[in-house]
Formats: structure tokens, C-alpha cells, sequence
């Protein structure tokens, strides 16, 4: 297993971001979806080694994150796309994703093959030398997703990939989702439903920092079959169903 | 006759397809090609810097940082310039007095949380963050203490004041980079760095009646010091706690 989280939490002053979740996951592609203020950045980046688990253990690729050497060998195997990427406005496409291979600690032999193959697929090739600040939103987030694959990651950690992309270049990540997801494991955060129907093979719904549902897509679908469940589409009214359900018994027990 | 004919002088079994041009992977051979176009070489001094550091991410990260970049050194040449001309011209030591706010602004801008646009992505690196971060103050103060050195030789400053100013240097950067690594913006770092020392340069025309007070009293040199160490505490555990959006 890539990714053995054990009854993890996380605090940032008085609010418990992440309440109490566990979960396994090995090789494929693994959807978080989850209303705003679900806890699913939070995770993400606790599985990103950005932030330690208040309580709970975490094991990443095999390796405890809490030792300074696991930690990095863990981050050398690592993608991360954070939800707010920053970028150096300064830096060209091919600096950036070059700047971070580096600070991954590839090979430098390796690097300058590993930066054009990143950037070639996402479909950059004929940005690689214009200045980031000059790119667009969608182009910015490309960027993004080539300085997270440039290393081979056999851990992808996605925050909504695929926002501020076009309906075409969506069509094209989910295939570079899947391709990934046959040797490693790609963890994608997303509000966007049928991103995790076209591409996942499993997906976590959070709701108020614990996982409701694990299952995958069509047992989400499933859900919301015979239910009054808003939505446009069957995966959305599994979505809704489940969050209803479990938003119901939180009351409850209140 | 055409011209395939023409290449193979019509001899058919020339023509005939083999393991040629046909069986060459295009797509591998462009990443071959851009890899060579695309890649950045590095500088004298990133070789330099990736031999002594033994870290080419390290490396990177210090030629990149802003406050060693040309124009930022052009610019404190020009601060510690103005300095050696009114040091000359009244027989005040106003370098010993400029460099300390100097290097704390170079110091602010040397990247850190809040500074650096992708600081969450430097935090998943296999690089420390933490790392860089020392690594790029470091060379920010030995630049700045070198051209301050060099400016207060111009000048003909006597030994113990060059010196005196290098230790509330140390304790002026340590407050800018502590300043801006809690309030996380680099202005605040500089804000607080020359706020600091202007006060403190003040207290002494205040106490001794001297505007070189600040750099030439050896009483203070512990408490300069026992400061820097402070504020190094404060950087370290405000680089420890990553504040986070649940």
C-alpha cells in the first residue's frame, strides 16, 4: 500500500480540519470530493509532508513522514499540485519545472529530458520558453501539473487539477490521470463530479473532516438511485444522497 | 523517373522498407532535441555554488533568490556609494550606520513563508525548505557584510568600527528575517529591520550624545548578539508552524 492512514487528525486552532480518518490506498486513481471546508486540502497536504497530523499515524510509500529521512525520500517520489500554486512570474515554463526537479533531487543528468517530457505532455511544448507571468490561468495550472510529474511520482497528489482548464485540455489529463494511476497512486481533490467518474477507479467523499463514503464511483451512483437526491447526473445525486445521510445522522446525534 | 528512383538509382531491393527512417520514434527524438534547446546551463557561479553546496536544487535556489540578483547588488553599491561620499564629506561614519538597514532589507528578501510565491510547493520538496531559506540568508549577510567591509575601507575607517557594525548587522537581519517570517511579507521584514535600527542608532545620540553609539559602543555587543539569537528562535519556530486554510 502507497498511502495507510490511521484515525489521523489535524487541528488549526480550535477547528478540527481533519476528524479521525483512516484509509488505505495502493495503485490507481483515488477521487476526494467533498463540499468546501471538507477537510480534503487539509489531507492532501498532510499526505504531501506540507503539515504534520495532529494525531494518528501516517505511512507514505512504506515510510513514516515524521523522520527527517523517510520525509525526504518520501518527497523525492512525491507530486504534489497544491491548490493555490504560486508561481515566480520571472521563471519560464521549462525554469519552473526545471527549479523543481532540482529541489526533488533528481539525477541533474536526468533533468533537462525529464523537464521536456513533462512539459511536452501537458501540452506546453510551444510555451516552454514564454515567461509564466505571460500565460494564462489554464496554462499556469498546466504548468503546475508538469512540475508534479516531472519526477515520475509513484505518489501524485492533485488539488483541483483541473481548475481553469478548457473542456478539451480536461479530456487530456484524465488520460494522463489514468496512464498514471497503472503505476502509481494519484490521489485527486476535486469538486468537479464527473472528473471522478471519467478517471478514478475509487473515490472518499468527505463531509466536516471524516470520510462518509469509500467505494467506488458506481457504488456512489448507486446511492442516489430511488432518492429525491439533487443533481444533474447520477454520480452528483449519489453525491448529494450520501452527504444528506450523513449530514442527517450528524444531526441527529446532535 | 521519380525522384525516389533517382535515391536508389531503381534498384528495387534498395527500396525496399527496413529498419530506416520508418522505424524512428519522432516523438522521442523531438524530447531528445527540446531537452537540449530548453535546458538552462548553469552560470560560473551556480557550478560553483553546486560543487560547494553539493546540491544543484540548493544551488538554484540561491541564484534565484532575489536579493542577489544584479540589480539588487547594483542597488546597495549604490546605497554603500552615497554612504563612503557623506562618510568623506563630514567625517561621520554613516556606512558603518547604512550597511546594518541595508543587509536587513537584502536579508527580508531573501525568500521565506509568505515571500516565496510557492512556498507550499517548496515545503513537499526533498530540498528543505528550511535549507534554502538558511542558505539564502547566509549568502545575503556574507555579501553584504563583503561590500559593507570593502565601503568602510573606502573611507578609511578605522578597524574597530568596520567591525563594530558587523555585529548589529547580524542582529538587524535576524529581526527583518524573524519580521518576515511571522507577519509572512518581506515589506514588514524590511519595515521592521530599518525601524529597528533606526530607533536603536536614535537611543544612542538619546544616551551618549553620539549618532555612532550604536556601532562603536563595545557594552552592547552582547546584547546585540543575545537579540540575534532571539529573533533566530522566533524564525525557526515560525517556519515550524505552517498555518493552513482547513
Amino acid at each position: 500500500m502507497n498511502i495507510e492512514i490511521t484515525d489521523v487528525t489535524r487541528r488549526f486552532g480550535r477547528t478540527k480540519a481533519v476528524a479521525g480518518v483512516s484509509m488505505e490506498a495502493g495503485s490507481g486513481v483515488f477521487g476526494l470530493l467533498g463540499p468546501n471546508g471538507a477537510g480534503k486540502t487539509s489531507l492532501l497536504r498532510m499526505m504531501a509532508t506540507v503539515i504534520p497530523p495532529t494525531s494518528g499515524t501516517l505511512r507514505l510509500l512504506g515510510r513514516d513522514p515524521g523522520g527527517y529521512g523517510p520525509r525526504k525520500e518520501i518527497r523525492r517520489r512525491l507530486g504534489y499540485l497544491p491548490q493555490n500554486l504560486g508561481y515566480y512570474p520571472g521563471f519560464t515554463v521549462v525554469e519552473f519545472v526545471e527549479y523543481f526537479a532540482l529541489l526533488k533531487e533528481m539525477p541533474a543528468a536526468r533533468v533537462p529530458a525529464a523537464v521536456a517530457a513533462a512539459v511536452e505532455r501537458v501540452g506546453l511544448g510551444s510555451k516552454a520558453k514564454a515567461k509564466l507571468r505571460t500565460l494564462s490561468g489554464g496554462m499556469l495550472r498546466r504548468a503546475g501539473i508538469a512540475q508534479a510529474i516531472v519526477n515520475e511520482p509513484e505518489l501524485l497528489l492533485l488539488d483541483e487539477p483541473t481548475a481553469g482548464l478548457d473542456p478539451e485540455q480536461r479530456v487530456t489529463f484524465r488520460e494522463l490521470m489514468r496512464d498514471f494511476g497503472q503505476r502509481s497512486t494519484v490521489i485527486v481533490s476535486t469538486h468537479l463530479v464527473e472528473d471522478v467518474g471519467a478517471a478514478c477507479s475509487q473515490v472518499a467523499l468527505m463531509d466536516q473532516g471524516k470520510i462518509v463514503f469509500y467505494g467506488t464511483p458506481d457504488e456512489l451512483t448507486a446511492r442516489g438511485e430511488g432518492t429525491s437526491a439533487a443533481g444533474d447526473a447520477p454520480l452528483e445525486r449519489g453525491y448529494s444522497a450520501v452527504l444528506a445521510a450523513a449530514r442527517s445522522v450528524t444531526a441527529a446525534r446532535a | 523517373m521519380t525522384g525516389g528512383d533517382e535515391m536508389t538509382g531503381g534498384r528495387e531491393d534498395l527500396a525496399e522498407p527496413g529498419p530506416g527512417p520508418r522505424d524512428v520514434d519522432l516523438s522521442r527524438v523531438w524530447l531528445g532535441v527540446a531537452a537540449e534547446v530548453w535546458r538552462r546551463r548553469p552560470g560560473p557561479l551556480e557550478r560553483l555554488a553546486g560543487w560547494l553546496l553539493r546540491s544543484p536544487g540548493l544551488a538554484r535556489a540561491l541564484v534565484t533568490t532575489p536579493s542577489l540578483l544584479l540589480g539588487w547588488i547594483i542597488a546597495t553599491v549604490i546605497v554603500l556609494g552615497a554612504g563612503i561620499l557623506a562618510t568623506l564629506g563630514t567625517g561621520t561614519p554613516f556606512v558603518a550606520l547604512v550597511a546594518p538597514a541595508v543587509a536587513a532589507a537584502g536579508i527580508a528578501y531573501a525568500y521565506g513563508p509568505g515571500i516565496d510565491p510557492a512556498w507550499e510547493l517548496s515545503c513537499s520538496m526533498a530540498v528543505s525548505d528550511r535549507m534554502v531559506l538558511l542558505t539564502r540568508a547566509l549568502a545575503v549577510f556574507g555579501l553584504n557584510a563583503a561590500l559593507g567591509l570593502a565601503a568602510s575601507a573606502a573611507t578609511g575607517t578605522a578597524a574597530s568600527v568596520t567591525f563594530g557594525w558587523l555585529v548589529p548587522m547580524t542582529a538587524v537581519c535576524a529581526l527583518a528575517l524573524a519580521a518576515a517570517t511571522v507577519a509572512r511579507s518581506a515589506n514588514v521584514g524590511v519595515a521592521a529591520g530599518i525601524a529597528g535600527w533606526a530607533i536603536t542608532v536614535l537611543s544612542g545620540q538619546v544616551a551618549a550624545g553620539r549618532l555612532t553609539a550604536a556601532v562603536t559602543d563595545s557594552a552592547l555587543i552582547l546584547p546585540y548578539l543575545a537579540f540575534a539569537a532571539i529573533c533566530g528562535v522566533i524564525t525557526w519556530y515560525a517556519s515550524r508552524i505552517r498555518r493552513g486554510t482547513p
